[in-house]
């Protein structure tokens, strides 16, 4: 089984959550729990760094397409930086770029929220 | 076969009884007194004839009973009683006339024959009763020192007929009576079955003994006294008169034996009992683990046990979940009680106890207060798997003393039991999981098959070939044609996000919807706009459909497609491979402007012998064993290479090379290739 890991660090109002190996199916449910508990406590400002990210599936995806509609109605969103080629193009032909904002960095997204809010 | 050889063998001994209980009727009959020593050696054969025979009867027939020791001395007893009564009843009614009982002759002859074979039929009767106790629960078998006992019986019967030719003659018989009476006194000491029956019994045992030993002892007095009753026995077969007093001796010992062999085991009773109940259980318990699949059901059980057999006044079971502890089942003992006592002992399940262990609820106290029940001393013991500690049973009482080391013993015992019981209550469970998943995926399966295309469409200068592989886990694959008009064909390649049933189920309503909306509208970039606002009642929020929509004009060679997040459509034309990706977000992504805004329509002019790729991202996701993904630069140089064979053979060989690239990394999603070629006519 393809290993997994989700990390949640605070980054003065934004939380960035990093993901880490194989984002599937399986394992979804890891990330689902990271975002209930930023919902139960009210932080709606997400960055997911990507940076360490090997594989994502649709159902990887559809944790995303789950909670965004929550955070944007809370002034919130989630964003994601540092994503792979590969995966950034599983994205893409899916035309998430059109609906999420992308960054290359994980600085420079945190910042888009400070502008913003 | 054995057993009825043995029945006919009783039957035959109950013939022979009667018969030469008859013969031995006639002769006395006949022979009313027997002077003559012939006739007195002919009666006495006769005698231990009838009594050798009904012995053989009626042991057989006790030793069905076997299973009551108590009722069979209980039985013994009352003949023994009724023995007593009919002596002493004797004594009173002819005790009187004591000289004159020759005259009385033929009457007199008739009585002491009838009174005799009451004394044969008692004394058989008791006897094979000792007989039956003797053999009870011997562990070797000892029949040679009772078969010794009974050669003894026979002498001393045969040896008393020498003292009435000759009072003189009274030795040969007094010794064999001695080493009789030796005998039955080392006979009598074989009662290892009075350590199996239950406490309760034990005390009628004791009480029915001691009276037994007691009636017993009277009746060999009365016996052996010189009354008429001794005299008209003495007189009728002296060797009979012999065995009787022997018998009752054998009654006196043995019930004695019994009686004090009781009395040492009383002590030992409780515990005794408390063994063979908790062996009981747990075979119970065997049995219901292999049983019921219910792991409530068993836990009630073992609580209810645990309680009875281990002297407790209640009894708990408490089970880890996740994030603390849970109590499972309760006897005796309030939800409330049994979680407020397990949680000041377990804490939230972080304390575990290793091995069984008692403690006093002195202790407790202080921190809990309970107004209901009091617990003196309760006792734990870890329910473990594998070494792991999954729970625990609780055992109180409300008695002031502890729990000593057998109990504790037994509600390890109990406790492990129990682990073994919810291990496989999990295991049932998960296996049924399993099972229900493996239906759900034959379903899924059914219902893809049941969707896609049976055959394909045939035109002139359209070939077209398709070919779907179903993952194990069954994905959403989805393709179909419709023939828009005499001109135009549609076509739609689709891939529902998830897998099993669920996008099986969305694969279904996503045919629907096109099927429907292919009639209305035939540009593929409406059809696509119209289709995700139809999905938005359907999908679920992090569900998703990817989908291209094509149309092919037949008489032009024109072709116009629309993507919605699906992958790329391939165009090879000649030497030149193009990937075609119009922009588009998968249906269910948005359902705002966002939608319609991104969408874009392609349209392209297709040449002879080009070749249109459709497919689902089950082929450049295919993964070899170092993770690494088919992709689009292979999928595309194989398709330039193979560009002139047939298209059956191209994806064929797209097939084949995916399968020596995975290898042995089994196949993850659905793969839907659809192709088609276009001949121009000239």
């Amino acid at each position: 089984m393809a290993d997994f890991n989700v990390n949640l660090r605070g980054v003065g109002p934004v939380s960035v959550i990093d993901v880490k190996g194989y984002l599937d199916a399986h394992t979804a449910p890891e990330l689902e729990n990271v975002f209930n508990k930023l919902l139960d406590t009210k932080q709606f400002k997400v960055v997911v760094n990507f940076d360490d990210l090997k594989y994502i599936s649709s159902a990887g995806l559809g944790v995303f397409m789950a909670y965004v509609e929550t955070m944007r109605d809370n002034m919130g969103d989630i964003k994601f930086s540092n994503m792979k080629e590969n995966v950034y193009n599983i994205f893409d032909l899916l035309g998430f770029p059109i609906l999420y904002e992308f960054y290359k960095d994980e600085n420079e997204a945190i910042k888009k929220f400070d502008i913003i809010g | 076969m054995k057993k009825q050889v043995k029945k006919a063998a009783q039957a035959r001994g109950l013939e022979n009884t009667i018969l030469v209980s008859i013969l031995l009727f006639l002769f006395n009959l006949i022979f009313p007194i027997h002077d003559s020593s012939i006739l007195a050696v002919i009666n006495e054969f006769l005698v231990f004839a009838t009594v050798y025979f009904l012995y053989n009867y009626i042991y057989h027939f006790l030793h069905t009973k076997t299973d009551s020791p108590l009722s069979l001395i209980l039985n013994a007893g009352i003949l023994t009683a009724l023995i007593f009564f009919i002596i002493s009843i004797l004594n009173a009614v002819l005790g009187s006339n004591n000289g004159n009982n020759e005259g009385l002759g033929f009457f007199n002859s008739l009585l002491s024959v009838f009174l005799t074979f009451v004394f044969i039929s008692a004394i058989v009767y008791i006897f094979s009763t000792f007989r039956e106790l003797f053999f009870l629960r011997q562990k070797k078998d000892p029949g040679i020192y009772f078969n010794t006992m009974l050669l003894f019986f026979a002498f001393s019967f045969f040896s008393n007929i020498l003292t009435k030719f000759d009072s003189n003659l009274d030795y040969p018989h007094d010794a064999f009576y001695v080493v009789t009476i030796v005998l039955i006194s080392i006979n009598s000491i074989r009662v290892a079955w009075i350590a199996f029956i239950p406490k309760k019994q034990k005390y009628y045992l004791l009480l029915i003994s001691i009276v037994l030993s007691i009636l017993f002892g009277v009746t060999y007095s009365l016996v052996i006294q010189s009354n008429i009753l001794r005299q008209t026995l003495y007189t009728f077969s002296p060797g009979l008169q012999s065995i009787f007093s022997l018998v009752m001796i054998y009654g006196t010992i043995y019930c004695g034996v019994i009686f004090f062999t009781t009395l040492f085991h009383l002590p030992t009773a409780e515990a005794f009992d408390r063994k063979v109940d908790e062996v009981s259980s747990m075979m119970d318990l065997t049995k219901l683990i292999t049983r019921v699949f219910d792991f409530k059901e068993l836990a009630d059980t073992v609580t209810t046990m645990t309680t009875r057999v281990c002297n407790s006044d209640s009894a708990w079971l408490v089970t880890k979940i996740v994030g603390g502890i849970e109590v499972t089942s309760v006897h005796n003992v309030g939800y409330v009680v049994a979680d407020e006592v397990s949680r000041t002992v377990l804490g939230s399940g972080e304390n575990d106890y290793d091995s069984v262990e008692v403690i006093h609820y002195d202790l407790l106290r202080a921190e809990i207060k309970l107004n209901e029940q009091e617990f003196k001393s309760i006792a734990i013991a870890p329910l473990k798997v594998h070494g792991k500690i999954i729970g625990h049973l609780f055992a109180a009482r409300q008695k002031e003393n502890s729990y000593d080391i057998d109990e504790r013993k037994a509600v390890q015992a109990f406790a492990d039991y129990a682990a073994v019981a919810l291990e496989n209550a999990k295991l049932i469970s998960e296996s049924i999981e399993k099972e229900r998943m493996e239906k759900e995926l034959d379903v899924a399966r059914d219902i893809q098959r049941k969707i896609l295309p049976l055959n394909l469409p045939v035109s002139d200068n359209l070939a077209i070939s398709a070919l779907f592989v179903p993952a194990f886990e069954v994905g959403g694959d989805y393709y179909d044609f419709f023939e828009l008009d005499d001109e135009r064909l549609g076509f739609i390649v689709a891939d529902v996000a998830g897998k099993g049933i669920s996008a099986a189920f969305i694969m279904s309503e996503v045919k629907g919807i096109f099927k429907s909306l292919a009639n209305m509208i035939s540009n593929p970039r409406d059809l696509l706009i119209k289709a995700n606002e139809v999905l938005k009642g359907s999908l679920d929020k992090r569900n998703f459909v990817t989908a291209l929509f094509g149309v092919i004009n037949k008489s032009t060679g024109k072709l116009n497609i629309a993507r919605a997040g699906h992958t790329p459509l391939l165009h090879c034309s000649g030497e030149i491979m193009t990937r075609l990706q119009p922009a588009g977000i998968g249906l269910g992504l948005d359902y705002t402007s966002n939608f319609s805004n991104s969408l874009k329509e392609m349209e392209i002019q297709l040449k002879n012998n080009d070749i249109i790729i459709c497919y689902s991202d089950g082929i450049p996701e295919a993964k070899n064993s170092s993770e690494e993904d088919f992709g689009y630069d292979r999928l595309e140089s194989l398709i330039l290479q193979n560009c002139d064979l047939k298209l059956d053979t191209i994806s064929k060989n797209i097939m084949k090379e995916l399968s020596v690239f995975t290898q042995d990394h089994s196949q993850h999603d659905d793969i839907t290739l659809v192709l088609f070629k276009w001949i121009q006519k000239i």
